[in-house]
């Protein structure tokens, strides 16, 4: 039985490869939850007004993308707002994790403050910054500097920290300057973790960005999601939130494209290629 | 004879490293790594510092390298006291401590980018350390892609392209299986021939510490001294063979008896 399988399914598969097999499959199982949805809401299983047809939210995806196109102002306030409250975030996080990672002085002075920190849901500040801030950008950008500035600030301090003792001896063997260890050890050591906390800071900068719109409801996904749902107009609601899904999912792409080439050396399949690239810079001093 | 063939090698009567009365203690004086040590190397030679653990063979290195600065008398090179790390003294150690990111050439390069901006000259040089390391194909490899012994191999291009005539290897090899060791053996005793340089080698293995060197400094522990140096007369190059010879062995069993004990 177990012999003959894998000959039976070759040929049931009629010639097709064994990843084009799996993917029909997921198709299929795809398209069979999407109709069962659709079905139940048509018979009345479930409540239309919380659960739209698909086929609403299709008709929704055409008039907020095509139709009226009023989704594209909104979807370039969240992403602007996403990559400026990151990129303030971020650069924050970084350099004052840098900057505490070198200074056993401050390292030591500032960790109860860093437990503080981490113990308390940021998300709770988001209105004394309105407060402080008033409404509008400035204040938006900050609530989500807050919300992603701290796992690159606590993972470029551990980077920093944490090198190790036998290249800090070599680089000291070899008379290396301070300047010359952080530049050429300690960095480019710490690059891998921190670009795993720039990961959950981006990630972290769009549910950020969609509580900013929540509160202050002026533009972006977040207030659009908040006006179709008070309207009841569900499956624009929901074109909006798989939107949503879509831009996480390719903010999580684009973040490991970038992973894969700052952190190459992480990545077995990219060092061959990185390999040749130096290979040629170097090419004319080695004349070969 | 052999005896001459040994000195004719050594030749010259410069010394290039020396000791008067060092000693080291950590630990506020309550630990003494080392002792009372004396000695004079000779430009050239090849020592093995032999030693059960804890004997203070790094620590004797490390004050040699500039790393650690010794509670006690000083150490001189090329006429110089060592007060720090120094571009004539160069070290290796038991992991090949190479960087990541970098490719094999790259990783050479890195004690020339301490002092000056890389040229294509150091590179040309540094591709040369490579192939003389046996590593002419994987110049533009990543560590991650090198076995154990290939990273010593790029560890030890890398000494040698700090341009140092004093070579200082605490266990170099340490860390790796029987026979790649033996064979980086070799080629270490070849290649600093070659460059001439002055070699001072860590090892616990007492027939690896014959067999590589002109003199072995017998360390023995608690406190950590040289309790006697061996004079090694072979004449080089040296087969490997020359390990199951009488005299080879007489030598082991020499340096055993001063071991005592312990080993
Ligand atoms: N930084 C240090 N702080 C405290 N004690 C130290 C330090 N470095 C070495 N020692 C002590 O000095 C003694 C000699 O150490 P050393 O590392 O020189 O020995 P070794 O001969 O190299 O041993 P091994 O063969 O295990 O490498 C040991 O007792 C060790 O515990
Ligand atoms: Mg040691």
């Amino acid at each position: 039985m177990a012999v003959s399988d894998s000959t039976l399914s070759e040929g049931a598969g009629g010639g097709l490869s064994l990843r084009q097999r799996r993917i029909l499959t997921h198709a299929g199982i795809f398209l069979t939850l999407i109709a069962l949805w659709e079905i139940g809401s048509r018979a009345g299983w479930l409540d239309p007004l919380f659960y739209p047809r698909p086929s609403n939210i299709l008709r929704s995806f055409w008039l907020i993308y095509v139709q009226n196109g009023n989704v594209w102002y909104h979807l370039y306030a969240t992403m602007i707002l996403v990559f400026a409250g990151f990129a303030a975030g971020s650069i924050l996080g970084v350099g004052l994790g840098a900057l505490v990672g070198f200074n056993p002085l401050v390292r030591r002075f500032i960790k109860p403050y860093v437990i503080v920190l981490e113990a308390t849901p940021r998300i709770a500040v988001a209105p004394l910054l309105i407060a402080a801030l008033g409404f509008g950008a400035p204040s938006k950008v900050a609530i989500i500097m807050l919300v992603c500035f701290f796992a690159p600030f606590i993972n470029t301090l551990s980077g920093v920290v944490n090198v190790d003792e036998d290249r800090l001896e070599l680089f000291r063997s070899l008379g290396a300057s301070k300047w010359q260890t952080l530049r050429k050890l300690v960095l480019p050591d710490a690059v891998p973790v921190i670009m795993a906390g720039e990961r959950l800071a981006l990630t972290a900068a769009l549910s950020g960005a969609l509580v900013a719109e929540f509160i202050q409801r002026n533009e972006g996904i977040g207030s659009l999601i908040l006006v179709y749902t008070r309207n009841l107009n569900m499956a624009s609601a929901f074109a909006c939130i798989f939107t949503l899904t879509i831009l996480g999912f390719l903010i999580f792409r684009g973040m490991e494209w970038v992973d894969h080439h700052v952190a190459f050396w992480k990545h077995e399949p990219g060092l061959e290629r990185v390999g040749r690239r130096r290979r040629r810079k170097m090419k004319e001093a080695l004349d070969e | 004879m052999n005896m001459q063939a040994a000195e004719a090698r050594v030749g010259s009567d410069e010394i290039v490293v020396s000791g008067r009365n060092v000693g080291k203690t950590f630990a506020g004086g309550s630990v003494v790594a080392l002792e009372g040590a004396n000695f004079e190397i000779p430009k050239g030679s090849f020592i093995s510092l032999v030693g059960p653990s804890g004997c203070g063979k790094s620590t004797l290195l490390r004050l040699i390298s500039g790393l650690i600065e010794p509670s006690s008398g000083d150490v001189t090179v090329h006429g110089t006291k060592v007060t720090g790390p120094r571009q004539d003294i160069g070290m290796m150690f038991q992991k090949a401590t190479l960087l990541d990111w970098r490719t094999a050439i790259e990783n050479v390069l890195l004690p020339t980018e301490m002092t000056r901006k890389v040229t294509k000259a150091d590179q040309k040089h540094a591709s040369d350390l490579l192939k003389l390391v046996g590593l002419k194909d994987f110049r533009f490899a990543f560590p991650s892609q090198l076995s154990g012994g290939m990273q010593q191999r790029v560890a030890l291009a890398r000494l040698l392209q700090t341009g140092a005539d004093l070579l200082l290897l605490d266990e170099p090899f340490g860390a790796l299986d029987e026979f790649t060791r033996e064979r980086l053996n070799v080629e270490l005793m070849r290649i600093v021939g070659e460059v001439g340089a002055t070699t001072i080698f860590v090892t616990h293995n007492i027939a690896e510490a014959i067999y590589l060197a002109d003199h072995v400094y017998v360390m023995t522990p608690r406190p950590g001294r040289i309790a006697s140096v061996v004079d090694v007369p072979f004449e080089r190059p040296r087969p490997l063979s020359l390990q199951t010879s009488l005299e080879f062995n007489q030598l082991v069993a020499q340096v055993r008896e001063i071991l005592g004990e312990d080993h």
